[in-house]
């Protein structure tokens, strides 16, 4: 009886109402498709090797190494004293799916073991992560640190760290050591893109050698030319451009200079006429530019880390940008 | 010293000005017991300057000024409003409330603005040292602008009790004084601006009464405190703010000592200021003395302090041997600092001038000063270990002399104790 009256519900219904069946069914196949295609999307993106670097400038370098087969994103933001950096929840997201991660080191990023650890008691398997472990990378290994004071000795001058001076990545020729230890990692977490990661780091070394002779010729006007720094973050970028910086506005970090420093200092730049005095963004406008108003000399800006000034936007134009700044200082 | 007149008297300009209309404003907000309301107002001024960053307007222009100027006011107009309420809850409580939404509001807006976000912290750490002509051409015509105001309007805005004051003055009080907080921290920081306000404020209405005295005092105690500051900081080579506040202190506590011979028997009073520090020197002897009885290798203040003033008193209680073995230590703990100091030296040198070191020679170096590093610390551990065996040894000796100096110190105790030698210098039988 109900097949007679579905029969004849089927036989009356309208031809119009197949149609739309079919399109239904025709839109809902397509739904389908679409659902199938946007769940094997992300598949594909989490392909993608995650790396999590604490700095800008690792995020950059670990870029160079990885291509387009690793994801690198950085915890603390560019231009941010990434000493001091306070970790926020989302920065525990994203940790969850990284394979590996890369840190300064040398007592520069601290919070960064106790992120880690956190993060590793709510998601055991992130454990690799932790120092020691076979997904955590110390881009410090095997640095020549300049400013060693040692435990025990104090930050009677210069850095603070006893670790040695934590600003190495503003030598270009330890990209090849920072960039090495990334390697040594990547492959042995990805061994089947091996070959791919060493070719990359050797193309960038490349370009950075060819850079690195340009920025030399470039900066030779400058070489021994007497220089003032706010903070001693410029060790590294010194010795390898041969700049003289003479001396420190605030050499023990977050204790203003007293009176008598500041006007040693001021005799000190008159007499070796000092022409240039270097601060970084976030570094207090203030005494950089009250030296440079007794003396004479201009407040040139430089960036201590990829993003900190606008043109710094990699690791190769961090350089490019410093290298413009400091000869776009006036010479007399 | 002509160096040091030329870098120091634009800063005692600025804080002569300084002095000049915070000691005012530091009289009425005790009086209105609004004592942390310059903070909660620099704050919200912060929280302007940051709200115009975050709008596109650099840090320092025009426009951060006039939001830092706006949230001030709105500030002004809430402080003003919630006068009323302080017969129910404290004001400071509201003024409390104001400061950490504020902080935690500048928080947020930073957190979502990296680029160049650490220019904000300077809108709340001015240094008074780098201030000169320019920020007294800024401050003098707006501090004088708005101590006219207040002269010409005191009846108005002299402090009222809570419930009867009138809105719209409070309103003004609170927005002159908003704006000159905001330019004040803005030259010589939140603890600097805090000490101008407060301290010759209180040294003021402690040693006076009435209102202009009070001013007098206080505008004499804040720039005597200022000099002696600004001369300190440099004669002992000290960072200038610090010196400063401590230097406010100093004139606080002066005043709080001199306080109550205004007001009592001067003989009296002075008697039971050498009684209390006896008593105080008792204190410190007999802490010292069960210290060192029961932990004799902890750090003693009192016997540190002595014998880095005069080092030869470890002659007293090391034997020979040890004193030996301290000398010896002593020594070489100094030369492995000279000699790691030497090899920094080497290698800062070498970065611009002569032949450069290549990198085997700087990890040579830097594991050379890490060798110098752990062997001095061996020396420091070894002098430790001396004194402390040598402390151990004499700790019921010298801890019972010092518990019989502080018998002998205390006031009447002795007396109390020996009853007979009085009863034989009465007389009595």
């Amino acid at each position: 009886m109900a097949d007679q009256v579905n029969g004849k519900r089927r036989q009356t219904a309208p031809r119009g109402l197949f149609r739309v069946r079919r399109q239904a069914r025709l839109r809902c196949a397509a739904l389908a498709a679409a659902w199938l295609f946007a769940c094997a999307c992300p598949t594909a993106a989490t392909e993608r090797l995650r790396v999590v670097t604490t700095t800008t400038d690792l995020k950059s370098l670990t870029e160079a190494v990885g291509g387009d087969r690793v994801e690198a994103i950085n915890l603390v933001p560019p231009n941010l004293d990434a000493e001091e950096y306070q970790a926020k929840p989302q920065d525990a997201v994203r940790l969850k799916d990284a394979r590996m991660v890369v840190r300064v080191g040398l007592d520069f990023d601290l919070w960064f073991d106790r992120l880690l650890t956190q993060t590793a008691l709510m998601q055991p398997n992130l454990g690799t992560l932790r120092r020691g472990g076979p997904g955590h990378v110390d881009a410090s290994q095997a640095i020549a640190v300049l400013d060693q004071r040692g435990i025990g000795v104090g930050p009677s001058d210069g850095h603070a760290h006893g670790s040695g001076n934590p600003h190495y990545w503003l030598d270009p020729r330890n990209a090849e050591i920072i960039t090495g230890n990334i390697l040594d990692t990547l492959a042995r977490i990805d061994p089947a893109n091996a070959s791919y990661y060493e070719a990359n780091r050797l193309a960038f070394l490349a370009r950075l050698d060819t850079r690195l002779k340009e920025w030399e010729g470039r900066l030779a006007s400058l070489q021994g030319r007497p220089m003032v720094a706010y903070h001693n973050s410029w060790a590294y970028l010194a010795r390898r451009f041969r700049l003289n910086f003479i001396d420190l506005i605030e050499p023990k970090p977050g204790v203003p200079p007293s009176p008598a420093r500041l006007a040693s200092l001021i005799r000190t730049m008159r007499e070796r006429d000092v022409r240039i005095v270097v601060r970084q963004p976030h570094e207090p406008e203030r005494d950089a530019a009250f030296l440079a108003e007794k003396t004479g000399a201009a407040v040139v800006l430089l960036a201590g880390s990829v993003g900190a000034l606008p043109a710094a936007t990699d690791y190769l134009s961090l350089f490019d940008a410093n290298v413009d700044a400091l000869l776009a200082a006036p010479k007399r | 010293m002509s160096d040091a007149l030329t870098l120091l008297w634009p800063p005692f300009l600025v804080a002569l000005c300084l002095v000049g209309i915070h000691t005012y404003f530091g009289i009425q907000v005790l009086a209105r017991k609004v004592i942390f309301v310059d903070l909660a107002l620099a704050q919200i001024a912060a929280l302007g300057a940051t709200a115009a960053f975050m709008l596109g307007h650099p840090v320092q222009g025009p426009a951060a000024y006039l939001y830092s100027l706006g949230f001030t006011l709105l500030a002004a107009f809430l402080l003003a409003f919630t006068r009323s309420w302080s017969t129910r809850i404290p004001q400071e409580a509201l003024i409390g409330v104001i400061y950490v939404v504020a902080a935690a509001a500048a928080i947020l807006l930073i957190d979502r603005a990296p680029q160049g976000a650490e220019h904000l912290k300077q809108i709340l750490t001015g240094n008074i040292l780098t201030s000169g002509t320019s920020d007294l051409s800024a401050i003098v015509p707006l501090y004088a602008a708005i101590g006219l105001v207040h002269w010409l309007a005191w009846s108005r805005l002299a402090p009222a009790p809570a419930g009867h004051a009138s809105w719209l003055w409070e309103f003004v009080f609170y927005a002159t004084f908003g704006v000159v907080v905001t330019s004040s921290v803005a030259l010589a920081g939140v603890l600097l601006v805090f000490s101008f306000l407060i301290m010759p404020a209180a040294v003021g209405v402690l040693l006076a009464d009435g209102f202009v005295r009070p001013l007098g005092i206080g505008w004499l105690v804040g720039t005597l405190a200022s000099a002696a500051g600004l001369a300190a900081s440099y004669a002992f080579d000290l960072p200038t703010g610090a010196t400063m506040v401590c230097g406010f202190g100093a004139m606080l506590a002066l005043a709080g000592v001199a306080h109550p011979f205004r007001h009592g028997d001067a003989g009296s009073m002075a008697r039971g200021a050498v009684r209390a520090a006896r008593w105080a020197l008792v204190a410190v002897l007999v802490l010292s003395a069960v210290l060192l009885m029961v932990a004799p290798r902890a750090d003693h203040p009192v016997l540190d302090a002595v014998e880095h003033a005069v080092p030869s008193v470890r002659q007293l209680y090391f034997t020979a041997g040890e004193t030996e073995t301290y000398v010896e230590a002593d020594a070489y703990a100094e030369r492995y600092r000279r000699q790691a100091d030497e090899l920094n030296e080497r290698e800062t040198r070498s970065r611009a001038e002569g032949q450069p070191l290549d990198d085997m020679v700087v990890r040579r170096i830097s594991s050379f000063i890490k060798s110098y590093s752990e062997m001095r610390r061996g020396e420091e551990f070894v002098k430790r270990e001396v004194r402390g065996r040598a402390r151990e040894r004499i700790r019921w000796v010298l801890g019972g002399i010092m518990l019989l100096a502080a018998l002998a110190v205390a006031p009447r105790v002795l007396g109390k104790l020996v009853p007979f030698r009085r009863s034989r210098v009465g007389g009595n039988p």
